[in-house]
């Protein structure tokens, strides 16, 4: 007996006491094909890695926010004294933590070359997930590979796993945690619930928006077991262990939240509204489908008519999985919860969630399996070409367009702007730390506000070096940069940021101007500048405290 | 593998005819037949069973094959002193009283006690021509009654006897060598394996010489002392929560648990089912006494093959008199425990054990309800195993689990414990510490390993890490018994503390010498019996860092932070938070796992739970040291009488495996027979 001979595993007529699910044996599942598995990860981690180690270290198309989360992780170990709480609330924790493996070696870390390993692994796990979930709806080897090759070869899909976007961390998790959900279904096996809600919880703390589809698949799992005549016990209890990781994850994070920072939901990020109408949200949704997602067109409305035609609870539910990856940029965007709404990486889980729906239906419309595999695979390989030219064009993106553009010239990004106006590139960076670790020597020597200037500590390897406001907080690090002298030898401010706290608080030494602060190294994004043993700063007023974000 | 023709169970037949009682039935000799309808004559002609009790015999008879009149006394059917009657007039063979006789101790001497106990035969006089008269329980076999006048070295005659008297009195007159064998049988035999004394002087000067050290670096470096302390709990946790989840996340992907079917218990060849014995010890357990019969009275095995020894204190007039009241058939065996020291479970089972007649043995408790087929099912568990398993592990679960949160709680953690953890961890060939109950024994190799260790309070878990120690194995089958779930704080908290006061006993003596342990049972083996028992030091830590950690988070001390450095604090925080919630989740998915939908939620009140359980640590870490050997007595019968049990025994599948069991287990059936 295999998964395609049953319509469920779950019991046709519940047992004597009600229980339409299996627990404590295996129910049938496909063999595990550890060496395919094995081949998949290795294969897609190469890959990106390859890719990711040629655009930093070639074409220096490189995420700041990358860097921001791995000089925090850098502290996590080889700060002055190791910091945990350099993970901060400004990314979600385990997005950060997840990645601070990568900097236990100093070296590793100041070289860049740990760049693509942040996303790389996490999408090739991603790919593992596809291909064991194609296996479960018995898609031939071929037909998997190609579905791999269409999805891997995506550009949108190809940059994000090779430049070290933590949005991979988040996206593979929560891939996986609804491909157990869909197992649970064909199997009836409740431990794959266990299993979803485990990793649901770990993708919820890398990515929040995974909390929408852990949203859509709790309500899930509730409608098929009550579909399957599950009693309410049944129920209640399926649902606590689906929903008991997630929940008891939020949970402390709230706790921590307001233990730390007296605000529970402080970690909810916050922006100004940037004025976009409801109208515009809906026109830029649709836009954002369509050049970034385009097969999530035909895979919703296939999906919802499947549903109710054939009474499918599953093409249902991811319906509402796709559904939910289409509103939640848009949404999102109106509730100023993004710095950067409905930019084009939010088509990235459109993306996953139509091609999951796509093999749901594969599996539903069995008859015709080879058809609908065979036509997702053209609409990906077909939407190579078109993903790419949009990538250059669209007009809300990260670095979308230097990697094109690295791409079809081959050459270094250094130095040319992205469509958000901001400067490709790191040998400023380089630069800087190059100066402090040559001629700077001991512990806090140096001040500065590392949520301007992280890419500097990074590079260095070095964040014992720096006082910043992870080592003692905030308050004591602005009494320091009130009366710097006898404190710290140096200030490293940012040029033209007028998030740095320090920049604010030394404008003119910023630029090099200050007469009192002699400038010991400056290029054109950093100043350092030495502190003399008698300096006293002028009286002035008082920076603003509420930046702590890390991008640039 | 097809079965032998002749062994072919008779349930293959879907409409079995009934066979005429007056006609040799299928498999039974011509003698037997013969036997057969003398003794239904002498019963129905002297009006002794009715007509619907002898077919009901029948029935047995022809499914298991044991002598008619024993199976109407072991169903109440026909009283002991009938059977000996009708066995006497059967046979032609004299009866005798046991009951005011005073017996010579010279002549009960003639025979050795080993040799009376096993073929229940006493001598009880010598007539003038020399004959010995041997009080039986039954007609001995011809070559049996050789073998004893071998070793009486003369004739002797056999005298049918009650077998209820026969017993006590084989009892009364090795009481004393019985008791005395069942303290001190492991202590002189392997003293090493003995918890007759707490730690060894090693162990002693081990412990004074750490402690030592601990306080004068405490004193010359305070913070660093503190921090290398905490870094060393930290591991020790983090280590045990590792090996736990590893265990549990193994169990969860996977079915572990020997599988036996419905198929397989219709197959077995009741003729073939060995003698078994059950162990209950009692002390003060008069109320449930009713209810342990009738549980064990539904049990699915012929009643004629078991022995089961109810365990009683000699000053427990409680539950003996309780026992006497219910005029139990023969297959019920009161045992009285003299009064001695220690006065323990385990003494009393190593007592039981002694006289017990049974191929294998099982241990239950006095509020056990074991499943039905447990019996047939660790029988097969036995056949299909290698040789070096000696244990078959049953499962356990609560009746009254519904009661209150308590019993919801210890429900859960029983999940995970017995549906993730035990089957995880026999399957990777670890020491198992066994439960307390429901461990079905090979009675022999039991016997063989010292037994139980009068003096350790958990002897069930040490006598698990000794048999792993020998070279044995254990085993779990998916089998449950139902037990009663402490419902009261003070009660769960007794129970508890002793538990953890011999876990931390059972890990004293099986460290006494860690280099012949580790060379004994692997690297593997060393490592899981530490982490295992080092659960209860976990438990005695917790309320240390929870207290740190309030501290700390209201006033920010920071002493406390200065010994929390760097990858002290990640691993302590790392446990705090992720450990903390794996544990609550394994609680969770242990529930799930087994189906008790019902307890999920009961789950999420685990840490509330881990509260009582580092209480009970600390009182029987602390009872260590002022009352080593005391036992916590537990009371039972606290279930809510007005809460009905809704725990269901899980269905045994009826799925037949695709490889039918092989003729291997017919085969020794067959030799055990024999």
């Amino acid at each position: 007996m295999t998964l395609l001979d049953l319509e469920t595993n779950f019991r046709r007529s519940p047992s004597s006491d009600g229980v339409v699910q299996t627990q404590g044996r295996r129910n049938p599942d496909v063999p595990r094909r550890r060496w395919e598995s094995l081949a998949v990860f290795a294969v897609f981690t190469g890959l990106y890695v390859w890719i990711g180690e040629w655009l930093v270290q070639g074409a220096h198309v490189v995420s700041f926010v990358t860097l921001d989360q791995l000089n925090r992780t850098l502290m996590i170990w080889h700060n002055s004294p190791p910091k945990l709480s350099a993970v901060g609330f400004n990314y979600p924790p385990l997005s950060t933590l997840l990645m601070s493996p990568l900097t236990i070696v100093a070296p590793w870390a100041r070289s860049l070359v740990i760049v693509p390993l942040v996303s790389a692994p996490f999408a090739a796990y991603l790919m593992v997930s596809v291909n064991t979930l194609m296996r479960r709806v018995a898609v031939p080897g071929l037909l998997r590979a190609g579905v791999l090759v269409g999805l891997g070869c995506n550009p949108l899909f190809a940059f994000y796993a090779s430049d070290g976007a933590s949005d991979l961390v988040a996206l593979s998790l929560t891939v996986a945690a609804v491909s157990c959900l869909l197992t649970w279904y064909l199997t009836a096996d409740i431990r794959f619930v266990l299993l979803s809600g485990l990793t649901f919880a770990v993708a919820g703390l890398a990515g929040y928006q995974s909390l929408v589809w852990f949203a859509v698949s709790f309500v899930g799992v509730s409608v098929v077991l009550s579909r399957n005549g599950a009693r309410e016990e049944e129920i209640e209890g399926t649902s606590v262990g689906l929903a008991a990781p997630a929940v008891y994850a939020l949970a402390l994070w709230v706790g921590f939240s307001l233990l730390l920072t007296h605000r529970p939901f402080g970690w909810i990020p916050r922006f100004p509204s940037d004025g976009i109408s409801f109208g515009a949200t809906v026109t830029d949704t649709g836009r954002l489908v369509l050049d970034g997602a385009p097969l999530a067109i035909v895979v919703l409305p296939a999906l919802v008519v499947v549903g109710l035609a054939r009474r499918d609870s599953l093409a249902l539910w991811c319906a509402a999985l796709v559904a939910g990856a289409i509103i939640a940029p848009g949404a999102s965007s109106l509730l100023h919860l993004t710095a950067s709404p409905l930019a084009m990486r939010d088509a990235l889980p459109i993306l996953l969630f139509a091609i999951v729906g796509a093999l749901w239906l594969a599996r539903s419309l069995a008859g015709s399996r080879l058809t609908v595999v065979g036509l997702l695979i053209v609409a990906l390989v077909a939407s190579v070409p078109w993903t790419y030219s949009q990538m250059r064009t669209f007009p809300r993106q990260n670095l979308e367009s230097a990697f094109t553009s690295a791409l079809s010239s081959g050459a270094s990004q250094e130095g040319s702007r992205t469509k958000n106006g901001e400067v490709v590139g790191i040998d400023t960076e380089k630069a800087m730390a190059g100066w402090i670790r040559a001629h700077v020597h001991g512990v806090d020597q140096i001040l500065t506000d590392n949520a301007q200037t992280y890419a500097v500590m990074l590079l260095t390897g070095d964040p014992g070096l720096f006082l910043d406001r992870v080592d003692k907080s905030d308050g004591p690090w602005m009494r320091v940069a009130d009366a710097p002298a006898h404190t710290v030898r140096y200030l490293l401010l940012s040029r033209h940021n007028t998030q740095d706290l320090l920049t604010q608080t030394y404008p003119a030494a910023a630029n090099g101007t200050d007469p009192s602060l002699p400038v010991a190294f400056a290029d054109a994004r950093y100043t350092l500048v030495r502190v003399p043993a008698d300096y006293v700063r002028p009286v002035t007023g008082t920076p603003d405290q509420t930046t702590s974000g890390g991008t640039r | 593998m097809a079965l032998p023709p002749d062994l072919r169970p008779h349930t293959e037949d879907p409409t079995p005819r009934r066979p005429d009682p007056q006609r040799q039935f299928p498999g039974e000799s011509a003698r037997d037949a013969t036997s057969r309808l003398a003794m239904t004559a002498l019963l129905m002609d002297n009006g002794l069973i009715t007509a619907a009790q002898l077919e009901f015999a029948l029935e047995e008879y022809r499914a298991v094959g044991d002598p008619l009149c024993d199976i109407l006394v072991a169903h109440g059917m026909l009283t002991e002193d009938l059977r000996v009657a009708v066995l006497c007039q059967s046979y032609g063979l004299q009866q005798v009283s046991l009951v005011d006789d005073e017996l010579d101790p010279a002549i009960i001497a003639l025979l050795p006690w080993e040799t009376s106990l096993a073929w229940h035969a006493l001598p009880v006089a010598r007539d003038a021509d020399g004959v010995v008269l041997l009080a039986v329980a039954r007609p001995l076999h011809p070559n049996a009654l050789a073998d004893i006048e071998d070793l009486l070295g003369c004739r002797a005659e056999q005298l049918l006897a009650n077998r209820v008297e026969l017993d006590r009195v084989l009892q009364a007159i090795n009481a004393e060598r019985l008791t005395e064998l069942s303290i001190n049988n492991l202590r002189d035999t392997a003293p090493e394996l003995s918890g007759h004394i707490v730690s060894t002087p090693a162990q002693r000067g081990v412990m004074a010489f750490g402690v030592a050290l601990v306080v004068v670096c405490a004193l010359i470096w305070p913070v660093a002392t503190m921090i290398a302390v905490i870094g060393v709990a930290s591991a020790i946790y983090l280590l045990v929560s590792a090996y736990k989840f590893s265990l549990t996340l193994r169990a969860l992907g996977t079915h572990l648990e020997l599988d036996i079917t419905d198929e397989h218990i219709a197959m077995l060849d009741e003729h073939l089912l060995p003698m078994y014995t059950i162990l209950v010890p009692l002390y003060r357990e008069g109320r449930v006494v009713r209810h342990l019969v009738e549980g064990l009275g539904e049990l699915n095995y012929p009643r004629t093959r078991l022995d089961i020894k109810l365990l009683c204190e000699a000053d427990d007039e409680e539950t003996i008199a309780a026992i006497a009241e219910l005029d139990l058939p023969p297959q019920f065996h009161t045992v009285v425990v003299p009064a001695s020291l220690p006065k323990t479970k385990p003494k009393a089972c190593n007592y039981g054990l002694m006289l017990a007649s049974g191929m294998f043995c099982v241990i239950y408790d006095a509020e056990d309800r074991p499943e039905p087929n447990q019996l047939k099912k660790a029988v097969i568990a036995f056949s299909r195993m290698p040789e070096n398993v000696i244990c078959v592990q049953a499962k356990l679960n609560h009746f009254n689990q519904h009661q209150n949160i308590l019993t919801a709680c210890f429900a859960n953690e029983y999940a995970m414990h017995f549906d993730l953890v035990l089957p995880a961890m026999a399957a990777a060939g670890s020491p198992i510490p066994l439960g307390g109950t429901s461990n079905h024994f090979l009675t022999e190799a039991l016997r063989g390993l010292g037994a139980w260790d009068p003096y350790n309070v958990t002897e069930d878990a040490d006598l698990g890490l000794r048999l792993h120690r020998g070279g044995f194995r254990t085993a779990m089958i998916d089998s449950t018994t139902l037990e009663e779930a402490n419902s009261e704080v003070g009660n769960w908290i007794r129970q508890r503390s002793r538990w953890n006061k011999g876990y931390i006993q059972t890990w004293l003596v099986h460290m006494r010498h860690p280099f012949a342990l580790l060379g004994q049972i692997g690297p593997r083996g060393f490592a899981s019996l530490n982490l295992t028992l080092g659960s209860t030091f976990v438990l005695l830590m917790n309320p240390i860092f929870w207290f740190l950690t309030t501290l700390y988070a209201f006033t920010r001390m920071h002493l406390i932070q200065q010994v929390f450095p760097g990858v002290v604090f990640y691993i302590a925080s790392a446990l705090l938070f992720v450990g903390n919630f794996i544990f609550l989740f394994l609680n969770v998915a242990g529930g799930l796992h087994r189906g008790d939908f019902g307890l999920t939620r009961n789950a999420l009140l685990s840490p509330l739970y881990w509260g009582l359980m580092s209480w009970a640590a600390w009182k029987g870490f602390i009872q260590l040291f002022t009352n080593p050997f005391y036992w916590e007595k537990t009371e039972h019968g606290l279930d809510d009488p007005n809460h009905p049990p809704t725990v269901r025994m899980r269905p045994t599948r009826s799925t037949l495996p695709e490889v039918a069991m092989d003729d291997l287990l017919w085969g020794e059936r067959e030799e055990a027979s024999a």
